[in-house]
């Protein structure tokens, strides 16, 4: 099984990555009522153990909510909020961060924009796509990372992160995407696109 | 050698062993992985591995410790090098969590198949498991200590605890 990825296939996912956070951007600006920028994306196929250090520090403790997806090809989208930006994110939205009310308000920023993410996506490359409804969770990061990647490592040592930060403007508060496809989702994914092998 | 130890990290899919008894065999973050401690009774001698799934497939490079069926035996290995013998060696697992539940899919529930998984290669090799950290659904943090022997796991937002008190 191919563990590699041409330079034109990673520029074609790194695309694809920019255009469903870009929707997700919008998705998030008009929820906040301010502009959102969004960083250029990362397109990683390193070693798993790679993967989880590109993450950040694995002890930091993060909230995050993460998003499968079925349907043509299964993908894992999730989304990872620093602490602090968790809580300047419920602050811009009115609730308390440490309750329940807090979380959940996180885990349904985490649906829209996971959402808006995943439609983009399933356009661009013509697949159906459905997303499941989100979990959210609060733990180490290397934790959260490395269980996410397992789900995928069965087949391959490869693992393909497409990676991109939102930013709200005007604040210090940020949130990055990651999207972890399948083994076979990436070759649906790159099939979709016209680049398959 | 210093005061405080030399921690050496052991990643997704790694292993470590060290006769220094200068060094702790670190893995920050087990959520679904296991971490593997054998330590060494009679010396100090300890080895860690970070188990991501069960079972191996035909993936012929896969990392030593990626899979419990063969990261057992490629950690004992290691240590047997080092002059162990498997009698004499204590088993320690860690990690094993299920930090998320889609649906009733079996592919998902990788914490506890990882656990039976590394249960049973331990078994066939003869050797005893004596203390656990695993299930739950938080991450965790393991340290082996290699001079004492002794296993401390934490929890985000929870103090160390010791899980194995070291026979030495």
């Amino acid at each position: 099984m191919k563990h590699t990825y041409s330079d034109l296939q990673l520029d074609a996912l790194r695309e694809l990555a920019n255009i469903g956070s870009g929707t997700a951007a919008t998705a998030l600006s008009s929820l906040l009522g301010c502009p959102v920028d969004v960083s250029v994306p990362n397109a990683l196929a390193v070693p798993l153990a790679d993967a989880v250090e590109a993450a950040g520090p694995p002890e930091t403790f993060t909230t995050a909510v993460v998003l499968p997806i079925f349907g043509d090809f299964e993908a894992i989208v999730l989304l990872l909020f620093p602490p602090d930006d968790a809580a300047r994110l419920c602050e811009l939205l009115g609730v308390d961060p440490a309750t329940e009310v807090g979380l959940s308000a996180l885990g349904e920023i985490g649906n829209i924009l996971g959402s808006a993410y995943v439609g983009a996506l399933g356009t661009m490359t013509g697949r159906a796509l459905e997303p499941r409804p989100p979990q959210t969770v609060t733990d180490m990061l290397g934790a959260i990372v490395a269980s996410v990647l397992a789900t995928g490592a069965e087949s391959t040592d490869v693992a393909l992160v497409l990676d991109s930060d939102l930013i709200v403007e005007g604040t210090e508060c940020s949130l990055s995407f990651m999207l972890v496809p399948s083994r076979d989702g990436v070759g649906e994914v790159l099939e979709g696109l016209g680049l398959g092998e | 050698m210093t005061a405080l130890g030399t921690e050496a990290m052991v990643r997704m899919g790694e292993l470590q062993v060290s006769r220094d008894a200068g060094d702790v065999l670190v893995t920050i973050g087990l959520g679904s992985c296991i971490g593997l401690a054998l330590i060494d009774r009679t010396r100090p001698l300890a080895g860690l591995a970070h188990i991501v799934l069960p079972k191996s497939g035909h993936d012929g490079e896969a990392p030593a410790a990626k899979f419990a069926d063969l990261a057992v035996p490629a950690l004992l290995g290691q240590l047997t090098g080092l002059g162990a013998i498997a009698a004499r060696l204590d088993a320690v697992l860690v990690g094993g969590a299920q930090m998320f539940s889609f649906g009733s899919s079996p592919t998902l529930d990788i914490g506890r198949r990882n656990e039976e998984a590394t249960r049973a290669a331990l078994a066939e090799a003869g050797i005893a498991v004596r203390a656990a950290a695993t299930g739950g659904s938080k991450g965790r943090t393991i340290r082996v200590h290699v001079d004492s022997g002794r296993v401390l796991v934490n929890e985000p937002g929870s103090a160390e605890v010791e899980v194995y008190g070291g026979a030495r």
